[in-house]
């Protein structure tokens, strides 16, 4: 067998089996494509089913998001997205502000602070729940946006990152800012910042997936219905009594836009930032 | 750079305020519940309540959640006193965790009280301690059996014939015999097969002072006798675990098995889910047990609730009267939801009698053998306990029944040690 | 921060001292609110019975001692471990032999691949977890049972039995995370320097050994992270068998230990309980993830 057959089969055999992964990982969207145009009732009735059955097939669900509940999905929608916004900023601000700190400085207790992000890293969150909530009863932050995106206002993850990618842009670039006289607040603005663009993009990414389908604790903070995000709202439609696939249907198709647009965009950065950055170790 | 801190400021502050309250006119309460359906029959007593100008005009927001989340969240609220609504609905497995400690929900003695003799009080019951009436129900939920009489006239079965749970069995061999289908199905991850049972050969999992009465040989024969069917095929796992399920209805629909044995309010799940079986299906009583027991029981069921904080308490517990406990709301229950009333003077008025979907699908002799079953209820004993025993049922026992060899005795025994290890 | 702006003149010894902390006030902050003082109010909560805000006792280690005689506990403790050890292993392992061929430039349009494998990580669990309890559904007729069939395989029940329930969680793990752990490993892929690969080809090597000699020493830095979230997030995990089993949890299958959490402290309203509990998890996690990065050589490589 010559090099080039079998270099030919290889490929052939690699790509099909990437072929058969593929058809894997996206039959359950075809299948939620396919649900989101029929009745709710034929869910219900029949279960899965993965046939087009053009008679029964129409967008009319999706115009019914429109109008179910008197729109609430919508009010979903915007909550997500406005906690997805906030939660992302503010996070990477403040996530590449100590990472780059840990990363340039050297001062007494720097380690011992690496040693707690990277231990928080670690720490299965859902144990400080019961505590947190407490605590946002007395700051009485209960049903605000704020209180659900304190406990990632500084995300460990991102910390790590960003400190990972700092150490690997060149340290000249820094000094020689010094030398001109900039200050460290205007160095990491000015030159920093524009150099950690792939970090941000990979953080981005990383963040927005985190919020946008986070469910338990913007449960348990959130209290008024037209304040609920995409997931807490969409779980309300799954009843021990059956569900309203009508709504929960069209609802999850139209909920993976942003977010796969977003990581359309972000992709190339995501995947640069990746490789140049934290998880190098 | 300010600037950006600027904005980012100004945008959490925009975030931190919550939503004002204008102080408008009518009075505004807050509703809960896990159970959307429920929310037309509060709209349409609403409309009615706002119609009489002898009542202060309401206005209510309701709240729609997710079964869990939604008692998890009342519990929250009423243990750090922050952010409850004024009326909540409280699912009756985990009502009994509402009247430990301090009560916090208010009595409706006031309401109920004046008209109990026309009240299935049983139901009552089951939301009450030390003789207060903390919570409505919307139904009685008691326990028919559906009959897919296609099936049963293939087998040459007449279900009228069918008077004791020997005969539902013996039925369901020949119907395994001659179809090949089976007679019935039990459910594998919940309680609707089990408990409605048990209840009506007189058996129950705690007495009022809670001793631990799941073993008793009524349960452990009951047990044995659901048993006996799996092991010679007259009944099955419910697909999907239980008769709430897709896959459920999906087979059901499709003629598969010849009955099940749910609580009346089963009635839409078939003219929602099960629309091929329109005009084949019967609705009537449970067969008897020969060693004595009851006619029916009743199971599941959501206890309306006024949170004895509220500022609006005393209008709140009218409103939820005169939804819930009148004549007018019981009828609207029985045509918005389909539930059978608590209120008994309603059963053979014509209110009840008017053409609606559920006696066009199941013919209008739906209330016929009902109203022969109402005056032998058995009370359950809900205490404290009762949702650690239901907690069981549904994770424990059902699946024994279904998926081990235990006899109906080891499987009587294990559960109900289990709940005397949970007792202090 | 403002005042560390108007500084900026003055660039004195002082000054540098204290600018590192400015960098990292914000950590501090957050970690003393949202992580220390609450770790160490769920320690105080762990010890106390709580009946409501008012109604407090200590009642020293007893929510422990209760603990370790519950049998659901020990039962969600073993439905964690045996989903935590699986998902280690298959989804440390499957996104790495997928990766590498992704990134041996045999397959035609890797990115396409890459992206489409990423997808499932974006959507909600919610909803790919009613599907695939769908298809791994009790009827002979769901796709799981029907792909059996074509094996001659009697039909299973898959959601009722802990081995198999088992098998349809890591399965629905490895569909949702698959992408992800993919991007990492090709990131660290396209790290190693291309010489490595050609030095070991001129002294002969087959694609096994370099798999084994450059290629996984390569991705090491990767792995030891994959390995520690992936240990974290399979002892945590609860939203993947919510959607699964919907908080039934019939017969204790596919109860995790944080399902068992939620349960006791929100359903159950046993705040100490729950508290006690979440400290198991804890030190769990700790020592897992200890015993793994002392056996990856991690803190040798730091000093």
């Amino acid at each position: 067998m010559g090099y080039k057959t079998k270099k030919r089969i290889l490929t052939v055999l690699a790509t099909l089996l990437m072929v058969i992964l593929a058809v894997f990982t996206l039959s359950p969207f075809y299948f939620m494509f396919l649900s989101s145009l029929k009745p709710g009732t034929e869910m219900l009735r029949y279960g899965l089913s993965f046939t087009f059955d053009p008679q029964i097939s129409s967008f009319k669900n999706y115009e019914a998001l429109n109008t179910y509940r008197e729109g609430i999905y919508w009010d979903w929608y915007k909550s997500s997205l406005i906690l997805m916004v906030l939660q992302t900023l503010i996070g990477l601000f403040l996530g590449s502000l100590v990472g780059y700190g840990l990363a340039m400085y050297d001062f007494k207790g720097k380690n011992i602070v690496i040693t707690i992000v990277l231990l928080l890293m670690m720490v299965p969150f859902e144990i400080l729940l019961l505590p947190l909530y407490q605590m946002l009863i007395k700051a009485k932050m209960i049903n605000s946006y704020f209180g659900v995106i304190l406990p990632y206002l500084v995300p460990p993850f991102m910390i790590f990152f960003f400190r990972q990618y700092c150490l690997s842009l060149p340290r000249e670039m820094m000094e020689a800012a010094y030398m001109d006289g900039c200050s460290d607040f205007g160095i990491f603005f000015r030159i920093m910042v524009p150099n950690m663009i792939p970090a941000y993009g990979a953080m981005t990414i990383l963040s927005c997936m985190n919020c946008w389908n986070n469910l338990l604790w913007p449960l348990i903070v959130l209290s008024n219905d037209r304040k609920f995000t995409i997931p807490i709202g969409m779980a309300t439609t799954i009843t021990p009594y059956g569900n309203a696939y009508d709504v929960l249907m069209p609802g999850a198709v139209m909920a993976v836009v942003p977010i796969v647009i977003i990581y359309l965009f972000a992709q190339k950065t995501f995947i640069a930032g990746l490789t140049s950055g934290a998880v190098k170790g | 750079m300010k600037k950006m801190l600027v904005v980012l400021l100004a945008a959490l502050i925009l975030m931190l305020s919550v939503t004002a309250f204008a102080d408008d006119e009518p009075i505004k309460l807050t509703l809960w519940t896990f159970q959307e359906l429920h929310l037309s029959l509060y709209r349409e007593m609403l409309d009615k309540w706002n119609a009489d100008p002898a009542n202060p005009k309401l206005e209510i927001d309701m709240q729609v959640y997710d079964y869990e989340d939604m008692h998890n969240k009342l519990t929250i609220a009423l243990q750090t006193g922050e952010g409850a609504p004024d009326i909540s609905e409280i699912e009756i497995s985990m009502y009994a965790n509402y009247l430990k400690g301090d009560i916090q929900l208010a009595p409706l003695n006031e309401y109920v009280e004046p008209i109990a003799d026309h009240l299935v009080m049983s139901r009552m019951n089951n939301y009450a301690r030390d003789g207060k009436y903390y919570g409505i129900d919307h139904h009685i939920g008691a326990t028919v059996m559906f009959y897919n009489t296609e099936i049963l006239e293939a087998a040459g079965i007449d279900y009228k014939d069918i008077k004791t749970w020997d005969d539902f069995h013996e039925a369901g061999k020949t119907v395994l015999e001659k179809t090949g289908k089976p007679m019935t199905t039990w459910e594998s991850t919940d309680c609707w097969s089990i408990y409605p049972i048990v209840s009506q050969h007189g058996g129950d999992w705690l007495t009022w002072d809670n001793e631990v009465v799941m073993d008793s040989p009524v349960v452990a024969s009951t047990l044995q006798f659901m048993k006996d069917m799996l092991a010679d095929g007259t009944a099955v796992a419910a697909p999907g675990g239980s008769h709430h399920t897709e896959e459920y209805w999906g087979w059901m629909n499709g003629g598969n098995c010849a009955t099940v044995s749910m609580p009346f309010w089963y009635l839409n799940r078939f003219t929602n889910y099960m629309p091929d079986l329109a005009g084949k299906i019967k609705v009537a009583p449970l067969p008897t047990w020969p060693d004595g027991g009851h006619k029916s029981s009743q199971m599941g069921g959501t206890g309306v609730s006024v949170i004895a904080t509220s500022p609006n308490a005393e209008v709140a517990k009218a409103y939820i009267a005169f939804a819930t406990l009148s004549f007018d709301g019981c009828v609207n229950t029985w045509k918005l939801l389909g539930f059978d009333p608590i209120l008994m003077d309603v059963y053979g008025t014509p209110e009840m009698q008017e053409p609606n979907e559920f006696f066009e699908y199941y013919g209008d002799d739906i209330f016929t053998n009902m109203m022969t079953v109402l005056d032998d209820i058995p009370d359950t004993a809900i205490t404290d306990m009762y949702p650690a025993a239901t907690d069981i049922v549904k994770a424990q026992m059902a699946y024994d029944l279904v998926y081990t060899d235990k006899t109906g005795e080891e499987i009587a025994k294990e559960c109900a040690d289990q709940l005397r290890s949970l007792i202090d | 921060m403002q005042d560390s702006m108007s500084e900026r003149t003055k660039r004195s010894v002082i000054n540098h001292k204290v600018v590192p902390y400015l960098f990292i006030a914000p950590f501090i902050i957050f970690f003393v609110v949202v992580y220390l003082y609450p770790f160490f109010k769920t320690i105080i909560m762990s010890f106390q019975r709580i009946d409501g805000p008012n109604h407090i006792t200590w009642i020293g280690i007893s929510n422990y001692q209760k603990l370790f005689k519950d049998r659901n506990f020990a039962q969600s403790l073993m439905t964690t471990l045996r989903y935590a050890v699986w998902d280690l292993i298959i989804l440390c392992s499957v996104p790495l032999i997928v990766a590498v061929i992704l990134n041996s430039g045999y397959v035609k349009f890797p990115a396409f691949f890459k992206s489409v494998f990423f997808i499932p990580a974006l959507t909600s669990t919610i909803v790919a977890g009613i599907v695939f309890r769908l298809a791994f559904g009790t009827l002979e007729t769901s796709i799981a049972n029907r792909v059996l069939a074509l094996f001659g395989q009697k039909s299973q029940d898959w959601l009722m039995h802990p081995g198999t329930a088992n098998f349809v969680l890591i399965i629905l793990t490895l569909w949702r995370w698959m992408g992800v752990n993919v991007v990492y490993y090709i990131s660290g892929l396209q790290s190693i320097p291309p010489e490595l690969y050609e030095a070991a080809e001129i002294d002969g090597a087959s694609s096994l050994q370099k798999f084994f000699y450059v290629t996984l020493p390569g991705v090491r830095p990767v792995l030891i992270y994959v390995i520690t979230i992936t240990v974290l997030g399979g002892f945590a995990m609860f939203t993947e068998s919510v959607a699964l089993f919907t908080q039934k949890y019939a017969g204790g299958i596919g109860r995790t230990i944080v399902g068992y959490m939620y349960q006791v402290g929100f359903y159950k309203s046993n705040l100490g309980m729950a508290s006690a509990v979440g400290i198991v998890l804890l030190v769990i996690v700790f020592t897992v993830n200890f015993i793994q990065l002392i056996l990856m050589g991690f803190f040798k490589k730091e000093n």
